[in-house]
């Protein structure tokens, strides 16, 4: 059992800068969180905190209701895995795995069958006279994984891990890392700048920017119901589009054109008639259709099932009237052909806060 | 030790170096160093004992040379450095009655003035650490060879299990 809660964590450096706002999380024994967001955002430093490699300012941290806020790093029954490996060159594959172990000077035996065991998991078995210099990258980090594994402990950390990796090896290694949660079924927080990690890996996601938590959900609940701007822009590739809309009646007026609305969706708009908001559809969630909006193409990126291609709306070239589309099929369109797209679901967002509007409970 | 205990211990030499094996070929290295440090501060102005010690020095290069190769050996279960570190700790007991045992007790005359080659204390001194260091050649030479034996069975077991 590994339940972790974060209260109300802050973290303020000495020269008074505030990386954390107010985290709160409570990780469930056995789920796997990815905390997601833009560089600078503060997941790290929260991951560092957790860790105890970083003083908590304020707030409280518990694992299985003990509070742990000021126990030392090495008392928290916790590893991390760290984008850099931080393998030792000189020892072995097996080496490294026994380090940590070797260094509580536990029963070699003992050292012996959890190398040999974490190793079987991992695929590592015949890689373990080796030195890390003569492994690939994801051959290094399932060995830091490995040496994460033996200790077995309460929860694991991973700082990026996948970051020093190509994009082949990185899905790779993404996907042993999930087969290993399932495996282990053990408490696991992940930091990652990279969305696609974030979505395929988590039981739930954390979304940061700026120090604040911005929002805590299931991937689906991210991308489909996003709390705000920030949230749909961020979750989702290529990003979602925002457009400066005003509600009129059953229709939503941009700058050069009109979409209608639905009746669920005007009765959700009930309070903003009048109002100007902001309209946020994802590319996938666009098709071609007569009596849409017009665009005049400017560029037509062919991907294999889909085409992503970009325009105008009503063939205004201002950063506004940009907007992205994902057509399902090859197309061909040149530059200055018109296309006509239909929203299939749009998302709506207050202008002022730009949260999420959404229908009242 | 149970069986379980025993194979394991075995099995673990697949990923362990011999360290032990090793460090007692480099303390065996130290221990000689210490015996021709000292040996080299008696000085009886004869020719024929300067080209004993002048072959001592050669000996000791290639006696050094010799086991740290052999250290680095052993250290991954070579089972041949267990020979030549055995006859090298063997060279190194009989090295005590080619110098320390012919120069203890005798007389030369340096500048008219009869002196003792080798006192008692530096004679001792000489002894203890040319046995030290041929006990840890000897030890190192034994441990290895035991190891190897063991490795090379565990070894033929695992083949025995795949096939």
């Amino acid at each position: 059992m590994a339940q972790l809660s974060l209260q109300h964590i802050d973290k303020i450096y000495d020269n008074n800068v505030q990386a954390v706002f107010d985290c709160n999380l409570d990780v469930k024994d056995g789920e796997l969180i990815v905390l997601v967001g833009p560089s600078g955002c503060g997941k790290s430093t929260t991951l560092r905190m957790v860790a105890g490699l970083e003083d908590i300012s304020a707030g409280r941290l518990f694992l299985d209701g003990k509070d742990i806020t000021q126990t030392p790093a090495k008392d928290r029954d916790m590893a991390m895995v760290f984008q850099s490996y931080a393998l030792y060159g000189h020892m072995t594959i097996y080496e490294n795995m026994a380090f940590s172990l070797t260094m509580r000077k536990e029963n070699p035996n003992v050292i012996h069958k959890k190398v040999l065991a974490a190793a079987e998991i991992l695929g590592l078995t015949s890689q373990l006279n080796k030195k890390p210099a003569q492994l690939s990258g994801g051959q290094r980090q399932r060995v830091a994984m490995g040496r994460s594994i033996v200790r077995n402990p309460k929860v694991f950390l991973f700082d990026e891990p996948l970051s020093n990796l190509d994009a082949k090896l990185r899905g790779a290694t993404r996907r042993e890392i999930l087969l290993l949660h399932k495996k282990l079924q053990a408490t696991m927080l992940y930091v990652t700048h990279d969305q696609t990690e974030a979505l395929t890996l988590a039981d739930r996601i954390v979304c940061m920017s700026m120090g604040h938590v911005q929002q805590i959900g299931t991937p689906l609940e991210l991308y489909d119901a996003p709390d705000n701007v920030f949230v749909a822009s961020f979750i989702g590739l290529p990003p979602m589009n925002f457009f400066d809309v005003k509600v009129s009646g059953a229709k939503l007026i941009g700058g050069n054109f009109q979409v209608s609305l639905t009746p669920e969706e005007k009765d959700i708009l009930q309070a903003y008639q009048n109002k100007e908001i902001i309209l946020g559809v994802r590319p996938e969630d666009i098709r071609e259709g007569a009596g849409g909006v017009p665009i005049t193409v400017f560029s037509n990126e062919n991907l294999g099932m889909n085409t992503l291609v970009h325009g105008y709306i009503g063939g205004l070239k201002t950063a506004e009237a940009k907007i992205s589309a994902k057509l399902k099929g090859w197309q061909n369109y040149k530059n200055g052909d018109s296309a006509s797209l239909i929203f299939n679901k749009k998302h709506f967002f207050d202008k002022d806060t730009t949260n999420a509007i959404r229908k009242e409970a | 030790m149970t069986n379980e205990d025993r194979q394991i211990q075995a099995d673990r030499m697949r990923f362990t170096k011999n360290t032990l094996s090793s460090n007692l070929a480099i303390l065996a290295i130290l221990f000689d160093v210490f015996y021709f440090v000292s040996i080299y501060r008696s000085d009886v102005g004869s020719y024929y004992y300067n080209i004993l010690i002048g072959a001592s020095i050669v000996y000791n290069l290639l006696f050094m040379l010799a086991v740290f190769l052999s250290s680095e050996g052993v250290k991954n279960y070579k089972e041949g450095y267990s020979w030549l570190l055995a006859v090298v700790g063997i060279l190194q007991i009989v090295r005590i009655f080619i110098i320390p045992a012919r120069a203890h007790g005798a007389v030369a005359v340096i500048g008219g003035v009869e002196t003792e080659v080798m006192g008692d204390g530096q004679y001792i001194r000489l002894i203890v650490f040319l046995l030290v260091s041929a006990a840890c050649l000897l030890a190192s030479a034994a441990i290895n060879y035991n190891k190897c034996r063991i490795l090379k069975e565990h070894m033929k077991t695992l083949e025995g299990k795949i096939v």
